[in-house]
Order: C-alpha cells, then sequence, then structure tokens
C-alpha cells in the first residue's frame, strides 16, 4: 500500500526545501568516458536537488562513509599552560541522505546495530540522528553480478523516513513512509505542493511495478539464504580459500567498499606542542596485520585465513550475532576486487563442494 | 631496501625501537640533509613544508643541508639521505655519512629502492656512460644504482618519488616525542578506498596499487593515474599474487609486469611465480 504519489517536481522542490535545515547527499552522476557504461555515481553534497540522479544505478560507493567517516577525529587533546585536557568530537550536523537503495537501507540497518548494541557509540550515533533518510526502491538489478534478492535485500520497509518507488517514465513516485519526520516532509497540506493521495490507477501501477521486480531479478546463489550458515559450518577446511588467497593482495578493497564492514583502527595524532588528536579510520580484516597482536603474534597471519574468517562473517557470523544480514548483495566487494576474486563465485564453488560431499557415501 | 615481510612483523623501522631512542635526553637534535645521486626533490619536499618547517626548525638545529644552508658541520643527531648510491664516490660519502649519524634515514625512492636511476642497470655500462658523459666519460667511474641499505645499515627508510612530506613531519614528530614510527604494512588501495576514488581499473588501466605499500594518500589514483609503484612492494605475496593475475585474469605476460615494477626499482629480489 501506498501513502501517496508525487510527481518529480513536486520531489524535487521538497528536497530543496529539506536544505534549508541540512546538509543533503546525494548520487550524482559522473562522466567517465573510459568506463562502461561511460557514467559513475557518487554521493556527494549537493546544493539543489536537480544536482542528484534520483535514477542511479548504483553507488560505486556505499553511503557509509556519511555516518562512519573514513577517518574522524574522536577526541583532541591539548596540553595548554602545562595541563593536560582531552574532550570528545561529536559531529550533529543535520544531513539528509537522498536516494539510499533497499541493500544500502539494510547495512545501514546493521551499522545501527553494531553501534548502539553493547557500548554504544556516541560519535555514530550522533550522527545517525541527525540523519533524514530517503530510500529509492530499484525496479530491477542495478548491474550484473548483484545478488541482492538472494539475500532478501531487494527490498525494504524499514530503516528509512522514506521510500520512493518511480513508478513510471512520466517519473511519478510512489511514496511509503516509515517515520513521521518522513510524512512531515512530504505533508500534502504543505502550501509549496506536497503529495496527493493514491487513486485506484496509482495502486494498479504499483502492483504491476512489483510484479515486474519480482521477474527481473534472477537468483544467484545456488540455495536459499537462510541455508548459508549450515553450509558455511561445513566448509571450514575446504581447499578452496587457500587455492583463491593465492591470488588475493590483501589490500583490504573488498571490505572498505562493503557497506556493512565496520571495522576500524584507533591511532594517536600528536603535534609538537604536545596537543594532538586521537584519529579513528576504516580497517580491514583482509589486511595482513588486522589481527596482529601485541608481542608480534598475527592469528590470521595467512592470506586464506583472512579470505576464510571475511566470508564466514558475511555468511553466517554477523547474522548469528545481530539477527541482521552480514551481507546485503550488493557485490561491491567483487566490483572493487582488481584479482577478480568474487564472493559469489566463492558461495557458489563451496555449495558445490558441500553438494558432492553429502552425496559420497 | 625496505624490508619485505613475508611474517607477520609490521615494523618497517629497522629496530621498531622510538626514534628518537639515540637522543640525550632534553638537547635538541642536530639534524642534516644530504643527496647522493638524484634530482634532490626530496630536499626539496622538505624546504616546501614552509609553514610546518618552521615548528620543526624551532624545535630542532639544522646543522647541513645542501639545498638550505651552506654551513657544514659534523656531528649529527639524525642524517636524512635522498639519492641512490651510483658512483664509487656516492659509496664513499655514505659511509662517511653512516660514522658521522648516530642514525640515518633514507628519504626518496631512489635512496630506499635505487629509484629511477635503477634503470642504468639493465643497459650495458659503456653505452649509458657514453651517452651521459660522451667524450669525458673515462673520468667518472660509475656503477650500477644500489639502494643505501646496499652499503650501510639505515635506521629508517621513506619511499616515495618524491618523499610524501606529510610522512616526514610525522616521522619527524615521532622522533620529537621520542615515539614508535611505522610505515603502513597495507597497500596503496586502502588510502585509495578511504578517498572514494574510482578503481583505475575500473578505467581499463592496470595499477600498482594493491602491491604498492600505502602511505601517499593514493595520491596518482586520485588524479587519475594508475599507480607506478614508487613505494616499493608491500609483500611478498602481493607481488605473487600481482603476477597470478596479470597472466591468468589480464593476460599480461611477465616482462611486461617487470617493466612497471622497474621504473622506481620497487621490484625486489623475490621471485614471481
Ligand atoms: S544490489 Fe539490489 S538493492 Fe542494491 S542497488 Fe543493486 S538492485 Fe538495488
Ligand atoms: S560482502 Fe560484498 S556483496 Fe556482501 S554486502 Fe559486502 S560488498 Fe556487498
Ligand atoms: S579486494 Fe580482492 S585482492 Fe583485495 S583483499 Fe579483497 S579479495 Fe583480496
Ligand atoms: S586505483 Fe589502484 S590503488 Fe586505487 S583501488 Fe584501484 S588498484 Fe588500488
Amino acid at each position: 500500500m501506498l501513502d501517496g504519489i508525487i510527481s518529480h517536481q513536486e520531489l524535487l522542490r521538497r528536497i530543496d526545501a529539506l536544505r534549508v535545515e541540512r546538509r543533503l547527499i546525494g548520487p550524482v552522476a559522473r562522466v567517465e568516458p573510459e568506463c562502461m557504461p561511460p557514467v559513475r555515481y557518487f554521493y556527494q553534497p549537493v546544493e539543489r536537488a536537480d544536482e542528484l540522479a534520483l535514477d542511479f544505478t548504483y553507488c560505486v560507493q556505499s553511503p557509509k562513509a556519511v555516518l562512519l567517516p573514513p577517518a574522524e577525529p574522536l577526541l583532541r587533546f591539548d596540553r595548554e599552560s602545562g595541563k593536560f585536557r582531552a574532550g570528545p568530537v561529536i559531529d550533529h550536523t543535520p544531513t539528509a541522505l537522498i536516494g539510499v537503495h533497499p541493500c544500502d537501507v539494510h547495512a545501514i540497518e546493521l551499522l545501527d546495530a553494531v553501534f548502539s548494541n553493547g557500548n554504544a557509540d556516541g560519535h555514530y550515533l550522533a550522527r545517525r540522528r541527525s540523519l533524514f533518510i530517503v530510500a529509492v526502491d530499484c525496479p530491477e538489478p542495478c548491474t550484473e553480478g548483484v545478488f541482492c534478492r538472494d539475500m532478501e535485500t531487494h527490498e525494504t520497509d524499514r530503516g528509512f523516513d522514506v521510500i520512493l518507488y518511480r513508478l513510471d517514465a512520466d517519473r511519478r513516485y510512489g511514496v511509503v513512509f516509515a517515520s513521521d519526520a518522513g510524512r512531515a516532509w512530504l505533508n500534502p497540506s504543505l502550501s509549496s505542493g506536497g503529495m496527493r493521495t493514491p487513486n485506484s490507477d496509482d495502486e494498479r501501477t504499483f502492483i504491476r511495478y512489483r510484479q515486474n521486480k519480482e521477474r527481473a531479478f534472477e537468483p544467484r546463489l545456488p540455495m536459499p539464504r537462510r541455508e548459508l550458515p549450515e553450509m558455511m559450518a561445513r566448509s571450514y577446511d575446504s581447499l578452496l580459500w587457500e587455492a583463491t588467497a593465492q591470488r588475493c593482495y590483501s589490500c583490504g578493497s573488498c571490505n572498505l567498499a562493503c557497506p556493512t564492514c565496520y571495522c576500524f583502527d584507533i591511532r594517536d595524532e600528536n603535534e609538537l606542542n604536545g596537543g594532538g588528536c586521537r584519529l579513528r579510520e576504516w580497517d580491514a580484516c583482509m589486511a595482513r596485520d588486522f589481527a596482529l597482536v601485541a608481542g608480534g603474534h598475527n592469528f590470521r597471519a595467512k592470506p586464506g585465513q583472512r579470505l576464510r574468517h571475511r566470508l564466514y562473517r558475511k555468511a553466517a557470523w554477523i547474522e548469528a550475532q545481530t539477527g541482521l544480514h552480514g551481507c546485503v548483495g550488493c557485490a561491491r566487494c567483487d566490483r572493487a576486487c582488481t584479482a577478480k576474486i568474487s564472493i559469489v563465485e566463492m558461495l557458489g564453488q563451496l555449495a558445490e563442494e558441500v553438494q558432492h560431499a553429502g552425496t559420497r557415501p | 631496501m625496505i624490508p619485505v615481510f613475508d611474517t607477520s612483523c609490521p615494523v618497517a623501522g629497522r629496530s621498531g625501537e622510538p626514534v628518537g631512542a639515540k637522543l640525550a635526553a632534553g638537547t635538541r637534535p642536530r639534524i642534516a640533509i644530504f643527496s647522493l645521486t638524484g634530482c634532490e626533490g626530496c630536499s626539496l619536499a622538505i624546504l616546501e613544508l614552509e609553514n610546518e618547517l618552521l615548528d620543526v626548525l624551532g624545535a630542532v638545529d639544522i646543522v647541513n643541508f645542501r639545498e638550505g644552508m651552506s654551513e657544514r658541520d659534523w656531528n649529527i643527531d639524525i642524517g636524512f639521505v635522498d639519492g641512490a648510491v651510483s658512483t664509487p664516490h656516492d659509496e664513499a660519502q655514505l659511509r662517511r655519512l653512516r660514522e658521522c649519524c648516530k642514525t640515518l634515514v633514507a628519504i626518496g625512492s631512489c635512496a630506499c629502492l635505487g629509484g629511477v636511476n635503477t634503470l642504468k642497470n639493465a643497459q650495458p655500462q659503456n653505452e649509458y656512460r657514453g651517452y651521459v658523459y660522451g667524450e669525458a666519460a673515462r673520468h667518472f667511474p660509475t656503477a650500477d644504482a644500489r639502494p643505501l641499505s646496499a652499503f650501510v645499515p639505515i635506521d629508517h627508510e621513506l619511499p616515495g618519488c618524491p618523499l610524501v612530506r606529510e610522512e616526514f613531519l610525522r616521522f619527524v614528530k615521532c622522533l620529537l616525542g621520542g615515539r614508535p614510527f611505522r610505515l603502513p604494512s597495507y597497500p596503496v588501495c586502502v588510502e585509495c578506498k578511504r578517498r572514494g576514488n574510482l578503481c583505475s581499473y575500473e578505467r581499463g588501466q592496470i595499477c600498482l596499487g594493491p602491491l604498492t605499500r600505502g602511505g601517499c594518500d593514493a595520491i596518482c589514483p586520485s588524479y587519475g593515474r594508475a599507480c607506478d609503484g614508487c613505494r616499493g612492494v608491500v609483500s611478498n605475496e602481493a607481488l605473487k599474487a600481482f603476477g597470478r593475475n596479470m597472466r591468468t585474469q589480464y593476460d599480461v605476460s611477465l616482462s611486461d609486469v617487470l617493466e612497471r615494477l622497474r621504473l622506481f626499482g620497487a621490484f625486489q629480489e623475490s621471485a614471481l611465480p
């Protein structure tokens, strides 16, 4: 059921209205003549709604950086007049993130859980509470190789303020709310224009949209998502890990591109005057020294061990810990890997191995 | 040459001890900067630090700096050396510096890896001496270009062509604060991804970022140019993976791979598969 219908023009006007109180971040198209197709989309701050490409396929980097910056100061310290002082750095900048696809909405839900459970992370949560999210549904796979449907993340009904469905070429959007803030934003009584209530034609179009969507997404994994943890449990000693890791650079690109990877490293930057700041930076479990501890012991020193660890996290462990998706099937890791190591292919190969083992007497 | 670790040791400064360990407590360190064979661009990059340089100058005494001053002094706490050893004269200079400097730091790709100077190593000596020195060639003895560490023990290495100013500053701050300094143990891709770049491979370029030591903040890919490996190979594993991937995934031959790696002398004596 739709909550409303809004035209493209009205939508842009309402987004511009958001700009009054919030900074806007959303997908911007960039011409890349050497790429196929020759355009790529990136999340970027914009001043006006018409700079946004709301019909974007996928953004090269996930929106993770908006909530968890690649590098951020957690606290600053100084030593003025001989006294040591330190204070936290908290960022409350009101922000609207426009254009988040369902997979990334699921990923943000996971980050929310990770940074609020147990030791709540004030830095993340301040940013999250200041964030207004407008999701945009995908009528078809954004590009080859995604497996969001297998991971059941190609749709979503929560984790955003508003979700938009691009119903047809006239750029008529179906609207569904998940928060009061979202409802207030597109309130039909607004004098500047807002949405209207859906009529029976709109509802029929929405049903057709969903039927087409169901057909457009082909399964890419050989098994349903719920069987992945069981398959992983039987794959610990697979030869695949070492064999595949022969080509792995331990570069961490797969982690850093992933919307659900949240690991970070913390280090201090010191100035000559005794002041400085404590920095948090994205880290990667595929990097060689990720699991290096005091005394020089590395408990995942081999690339194959790290690859196995990463896939276990994505396909089993994160879900076991949080009940949420450890992997949302966006295939950014596959696209980021210059060694062409593919999580989809590996999961497929493991499934085959496990099936073979199962049929043996 | 920067040690390539197959084990998990993260310490790129040879000892891992705090940089300033050899300094007497409470004294202003006496610093000197020297150049062997190279373009001296690394020394210039230090001068370009301008504002930050003034802070540093307030905390140290510069006693010997060919690009910056003329007064000379040979009792040195920390000596920075750029350029490769490419002549017998370079070698003699370097050995003398090792004796004068309590801590010796190689700066730039030439000093750490041999750098572009090593391109001559693959050519016959009489040929390159002929076109460099012409008639006078016999007055200029020369040898294969090698990194400093091929001759004397080096305490720290700050690679890059030219050296990374921010890294140099961080090193000096560690030095003055008596804290340990480490080069990144991850490749350029980490910084490239943190900067949100579009990967060179998506543009159909072959980038050496995945096997090159990070720390440059991925400056080349950020300006649309694939990495050429000026900071050296980050690990033997990555080097081997590169050889395998070029052959099996990109159909690039081993000789082409080596050609790319040779530009800055990044190719180290490790075996490709
Ligand atoms: S991976 Fe699926 S949900 Fe995510 S953007 Fe692509 S099609 Fe949409
Ligand atoms: S593991 Fe890969 S496919 Fe899964 S969420 Fe991360 S980047 Fe996307
Ligand atoms: S992106 Fe590819 S090469 Fe790099 S760490 Fe991940 S799997 Fe290995
Ligand atoms: S452009 Fe080069 S350094 Fe950057 S991610 Fe791609 S391979 Fe790595």
